[in-house]
């Protein structure tokens, strides 16, 4: 593990994250866990905020019992606070090869772009309290403050191109996820869209909300070339020769909005939030944008 | 060959091929050009994806025509064109190629062997057979060459071998030569441009055979040579001949001396429509002599470089002195004055007047003392006659009785000035005249001429008055005899009568009518033959002769009669050497004259033909290099594609000028080396460390380095010393001065010092360095310090010769080398009982700090570890305490050599008196 890397990956994250307050995600039911948190469960449990008052039992602890509510009436109250938990969210982004590709030097790769979004990401919700994990990665959500080095050090050593096994294709990977979690997805999504809409099916038929970021290149949206161009896949996909990028730039741009579109309707199906970028905006937009979509806070939605 | 005005082409068939070359274009426009290769993640949107119309994928334009470019200029390059052919070599048959090597054609050799190759090119082309006759004659015992057809190449290499000869061509030799060639062969002739012996027989001979081309020098490029320059008292003339009366011309004449060394420059003008050319050269006498050729500026050539001998500068001044012997009082002698005057300048003989004549004498002074005889008085006479100077000074014996041998008549008795017993004051010299040879000189009052013998009053007396008192009576009186001078001086050569030999003056005056003597014509005819010394080449070069030259009889180098037995050059004696020139001999230079009609008449340096072959190919390879940048950069290669495409030509010729740039990027990177030596100063500088001297001897140098590595360690666990790994230094080639401590053992085979070494060694004890030199042998207690019996000590001795080392002794008991870190009183290393000698403690440089320490016990060993600690020698005779010793030895020396006698001050003087148990 390059622990330089690492470092500056971190504090690239921090330092994208710091323009923005804290992300608090907006999530009607929270994914099972005993972990203390601000989303209130709607029950009887641990938590800050007050829940109900209830009558004194016996086996209630005296410590329990509100003495001012049981100086107003009759009987003994005692009080009860709500169950608050934190929510978890497994983060993903596409490690496949089509990931590590830029058209120009000054941009940088797909893939460095989102981890860089994936840990900005992830200080923020650890800010707010939330608890991140990768998904695809060994480790439980966690909400303490090693979490973005252990997410980083994860990022850098989980995927680092084993082109012969490691995911061909720009889909998550198969996991069983608790329910009522979040996923945030970031990836270039050009694989088939069948493909992803039966992964992200299968997530959001465990009642999981989320969030797709896809990730792509100028060059893949703008098709700069000209002339007579052999075209090579990045992995083992075949190659195309086209005697005249000109005359297919259009075409192929309307392919490109087609699997946009697709994958718009996909996500709007589950009633996940989708948002698009391109490398050589700044990671700024798409922080705001992914913020603004996950955000509790009615003000930034 | 195929001409098209200033153009030819040797190989026109090649030409054939360009009207392939629109095949060549439809060919390259047909196959489409290799496409871009481009990576792209999506792929996948793009497969299965046509342009809608398919046009046929074409090579651009400007990319073929570039490549049609290349194809025709290596055609063009194959036909051979060739710019401004000339085609005198080329044709059918023989071709007799005749070539003047003389003296005369020197001065424009170069040209004339540039046309030879010309021709010959053109020759070997038309594969001709060569005869090749060069007309003056080779070095003697070489042998005639042959005359016989040879391949043009194998003419063309002898040509270009080929140096002019400093003799004459002779072309009586040339038509004898050529009577066995056949009619119809084709002559060219590269002639010198002038009229020899035997020209007409040659130029008759030439048309005899076949056609005849000659190349000629004419006008300012004819020969010019420098002859024998006049010399007339202090002025010397240089003259330049030319052949030819032309129109008016300047040439610098280049004096020299003996190594070379330039003396002055002379600049001479040929009037209009004269061959001659003179100028004037006034040096001061002893510049004069020391002239030893005069050459034209610019030219090269036996004929343009005139060599001056002894004879035109050695003056031998002979005394006339009967008795030989010192005289008792010299001061009292008219010989020693004389002496004194002219012994710095000039070469000076005392002896009887016979004895004088015999030698190479110019001047011959007589003072008044030497009462000769008349047989003696009438062979001076002779001898002045023949060109000599007699210089005579008077005196009692002149002024009592006069002979014939005076300039002037004399009265009897003479003058007395200034006496005791009469009014007058002694007389002084009235300033000279511009005319008389002491002109210039400047006259001070405090000469004074008492006695003096006076002139009879005639009417030729005043122009034969050189020098006068000022009451007019003359003083100095001198008159032409024959070829020479009489020179009387009316007072005495000693301080009898004046105080003039006193002066400066006096030397003045008598080196002044030294210059005015020509030198004797020393050679007498039909003495022995001169051995040659030094001869010219064709160019002027002397060089030492070859066994070839052989000696020269003196009547033929008077009369200048060089030839290729006798080149010019200098013959003789070595420093009585006699110079035989070119311009002393009757040369005659008579430019060419007119020809008959049917020979063909060229000029030398014409606009030479240029094969334009090489070049065409460098066009091609460049454009071929754009070509293929240009191909890398349309298949994306090289260079990202850029949405906008930027003009390829200008990156190309980017690409083309970083190309170019390279030996230059490399010129650049030169500096590396000085950097890595930067590095080694930083390197050495970072930690204290000790050296050693590499000797050169493996085994030495290893023991010397395990061992400062042993000391090293050592210091470093018990000292505050940390010093770094030992650095071993090659004397003379390593900078000294980083190391506080510098150990040298002593081996026999070291090779001796060099001057770069001893210099730096001096240095390093100069400015404080400390060196601990090791004679590493068992040392006989007893004996003295350095036994001159054994081997290391005569090392010892040879090593340090030239190095300035101080007086020693041996280390006495208080020193500070015994108590700098532990209390020591011997030293022991490998070996015990050696003394160890430091330089005397109380000398004042230095602060009393030894720089040399000598011993003998060879510590390096003892000190040696092996990298896990091990010591590597075993000590004698023995036991661990010695090594102890040894080491401890090592730390004292460590610690003086970078504290100096700081332990010799009063700090640790309590724990001393208290551990010396008092």
């Amino acid at each position: 593990m390059n622990t330089a890397e690492q470092l500056l990956l971190q504090h690239d994250s921090e330092l994208l994250a710091a323009r923005l307050p804290p992300l608090l995600l907006a999530a009607q039911r929270v994914a099972a866990t005993v972990a203390q948190g601000v989303h209130g469960r709607r029950r009887v449990g641990q938590g800050e905020t007050f829940w109900q008052f209830r009558q004194y039992e016996v086996g209630d602890s005296p410590q329990s019992i509100d003495w001012r509510r049981t100086a107003k009436s009759e009987g003994v109250y005692v009080r009860q606070m709500e169950w608050e938990a934190a929510q978890s969210v497994w983060l993903w982004r596409d490690s496949a090869p089509s990931m590590s590709w830029r058209s120009d030097k000054s941009l940088p790769l797909k893939r460095e772009r989102a981890e860089l979004l994936l840990l900005a990401l992830s200080v923020l919700l650890l800010r707010a309290g939330e608890r991140v994990a990768l998904l695809g990665g060994e480790r439980r959500p966690s909400g303490n403050k090693e979490a973005v080095s252990r997410l980083a050090a994860e990022l850098l050593t989980d995927a680092r191109p084993e082109t012969d096994q490691g995911p061909a294709v720009g889909v998550p990977p198969e996991v069983l996820l608790p329910r009522f979690g979040q996923v945030i997805l970031i990836g270039d999504f050009l694989a088939p869209l069948d493909e992803i809409e039966a992964r992200i099916c299968r997530f959001a038929a465990r009642g999981l909300k989320g969030l797709v970021i896809q990730v792509l290149d100028p060059a893949e949206e703008t098709l700069p070339y000209e002339g007579r161009v052999r075209f090579f896949g990045i992995a083992e996909e075949s190659d195309w020769l086209v005697s005249r990028v000109d005359d297919v730039r259009h075409a192929y741009q309307e392919r490109l909005a087609a699997q946009q579109a697709g994958l718009l309707e996909i996500l709007q199906r589950v009633g996940w939030r989708t948002t698009f970028h391109r490398t050589d905006h700044p990671a700024q937009t798409a922080l705001l944008a992914a913020y603004q979509a996950l955000s509790a806070e009615e003000g930034l939605a | 060959m195929l001409s098209l005005g200033a153009l030819a082409f040797a190989s026109p068939w090649f030409l054939l091929g360009l009207p392939l070359l629109p095949l060549l274009y439809w060919l390259l426009r047909v196959t489409p050009p290799a496409p871009a290769r481009v990576s792209f993640p999506a792929v996948r949107l793009l497969l299965g994806l046509h342009p809608q119309e398919e046009t046929p994928a074409r090579t651009p334009l400007w990319l073929v025509l570039l490549r049609i470019a290349i194809a025709a200029l290596i055609i063009l390059a194959l036909a051979r064109p060739l710019l401004n052919p000339s085609g005198l070599g080329s044709g059918n048959g023989p071709l007799l190629l005749v070539i003047d090597n003389g003296w005369t054609a020197a001065r424009q050799w170069n040209s004339h062997v540039d046309e030879a190759e010309r021709i010959l090119a053109q020759a070997e082309r038309s594969g001709r057979p060569v005869y090749l006759l060069t007309t003056a004659a080779a070095d003697p015992g070489s042998g005639d060459e042959l005359l016989e057809p040879l391949p043009a190449g194998q003419v063309r290499s002898r040509v270009s071998g080929l140096q002019p000869r400093p003799w004459a061509v002779d072309h009586v030799a040339a038509v004898a030569r050529l009577a066995s060639l056949d009619r119809g062969t084709q002559s060219i002739w590269l002639s010198d441009g002038l009229e020899h012996e035997g020209t007409d027989a040659l130029v008759d001979r030439l048309m005899d055979i076949g056609g005849v081309t000659i190349f000629r020098e004419e006008g300012t490029d004819l020969p010019r040579l420098v002859v024998a320059p006049e010399s007339e008292g202090l002025v010397l003339r240089p003259t330049v001949t030319r052949a030819e009366g032309g129109p008016q011309e300047a040439a610098t004449l280049l004096i020299s001396g003996a190594g070379g060394e330039p003396i002055g420059a002379l600049e001479v003008v040929f009037p209009a429509g004269e061959t001659e050319a003179a100028g004037e050269l006034r040096l001061p006498a002893d510049l004069r002599n020391r002239i030893s050729s005069i050459a034209l500026e610019g030219e090269s050539g036996a004929a343009a470089r005139y060599l001056l001998d002894e004879a035109w500068r050695r003056r031998s001044v002979g005394i006339v002195a009967p008795g030989g012997s010192e005289a008792p009082q010299p001061l009292l002698s008219e010989v020693y004055y004389l002496q004194r005057a002219l012994e710095p300048f000039n070469d000076m003989l005392r002896g009887d007047v016979d004895e004088l004549l015999e030698q190479e004498i110019s001047v011959v002074l007589l003072p008044d003392g030497s009462q000769l005889d008349a047989a003696r008085l009438s062979t001076l006479e002779d001898w002045a006659e023949a060109g000599g100077m007699l210089v005579r000074f008077a005196g009692p014996a002149l002024a009592e009785e006069a002979d014939d041998l005076v300039p002037v008549q004399l009265r009897g008795g003479g003058r007395t000035l200034g006496g005791a017993l009469t009014w007058d004051t002694p007389a002084q010299l009235s300033p000279f005249e511009d005319g008389s040879p002491f002109g210039g000189l400047a006259v001070t009052d405090e000469i004074a001429v008492t006695r003096q013998v006076l002139a009879e009053p005639t009417l030729d007396l005043p122009e034969r008055t050189w020098a006068k008192l000022t009451d007019g009576t003359p003083i100095v009186t001198a008159e032409p005899r024959g070829e020479g001078w009489l020179v009387l001086f009316h007072t005495s050569a000693n301080t009898e009568w004046s105080n003039l030999p006193l002066s400066g003056l006096f030397v003045e005056m008598l080196r002044r009518l030294v210059d005015l003597s020509q030198g004797v014509a020393s050679i007498e005819e039909g003495g022995p033959p001169l051995v040659p010394l030094q001869v010219m080449d064709g160019f002027g070069r002397l060089s030492p002769a070859l066994p070839s030259v052989l000696p020269i009889a003196p009547e033929d180098l008077v009369a200048g009669r060089f030839s290729p037995e006798h080149p010019p050059g200098l013959y003789g004696e070595e420093g009585a050497s006699r110079a035989l020139n070119i311009g002393d001999a009757e040369n005659e230079m008579l430019p060419l004259g007119p020809l008959p009609a049917r020979i063909q008449e060229e000029n030398y340096r014409q606009t030479a033909e240029t094969d334009l072959f090489a070049w065409l190919l460098l066009a091609a390879l460049l454009i071929g290099l754009a070509d293929f940048v240009l191909g890398l950069r349309l298949r994306g290669l090289g260079w990202r594609p850029e949405p906008a495409s930027g003009s390829g030509s200008g990156a190309a010729a980017t690409t083309a000028l970083c190309l170019l740039a390279l030996p230059l990027v490399a010129l650049a990177l030169w500096p590396t080396a000085t950097k890595a030596a930067d590095e080694d100063i930083v390197e050495a500088l970072r930690e204290t460390r000790f050296a050693y001297v590499i000797t050169g001897v493996p085994a030495v140098d290893r023991m010397s380095e395990a061992g400062l590595t042993g000391l090293s360690r050592l210091l470093r666990q018990r000292t505050a010393i940390e010093p770094g790994d030992p650095q071993g230094v090659r004397l003379g080639r390593d900078e000294l001065a980083f190391y506080p401590l510098l150990y040298w053992p002593i081996s026999p085979e070291q090779r001796s010092l060099d001057t770069a070494a001893r210099d730096a060694l001096n240095d390093y004890l100069l400015y404080g360095g400390t060196i601990l030199i090791d004679l590493r042998e068992q040392s006989a207690a007893g004996r003295g310090l350095l036994g001159d019996r054994s081997q290391n000590g005569q090392a010892l001795r040879r090593l340090t010769a030239g190095i300035d080392v101080p007086p020693l002794s041996p280390v006495p008991p208080d020193h500070v080398m015994t108590k700098a870190f532990y209390l020591l009183q011997d030293f022991p290393g490998r070996f015990d009982g050696g003394s160890l000698w430091v330089e005397s403690p109380d000398r004042a440089d230095n602060d009393g700090v030894a720089s040399v320490i000598i011993g003998s016990n060879d510590w390096a060993s003892a000190w040696a570890v092996d990298e896990y600690g091990i010591p590597l020698a075993a000590v004698v005779p023995g036991g661990e305490r010695q090594r102890e010793m040894a080491f401890r030895f090592g730390v004292n020396l460590a610690m003086y050599a970078l504290t100096g006698n700081y332990k010799a001050d009063q700090v640790h003087v309590p724990f001393i008196l208290e551990r010396l148990g008092q």
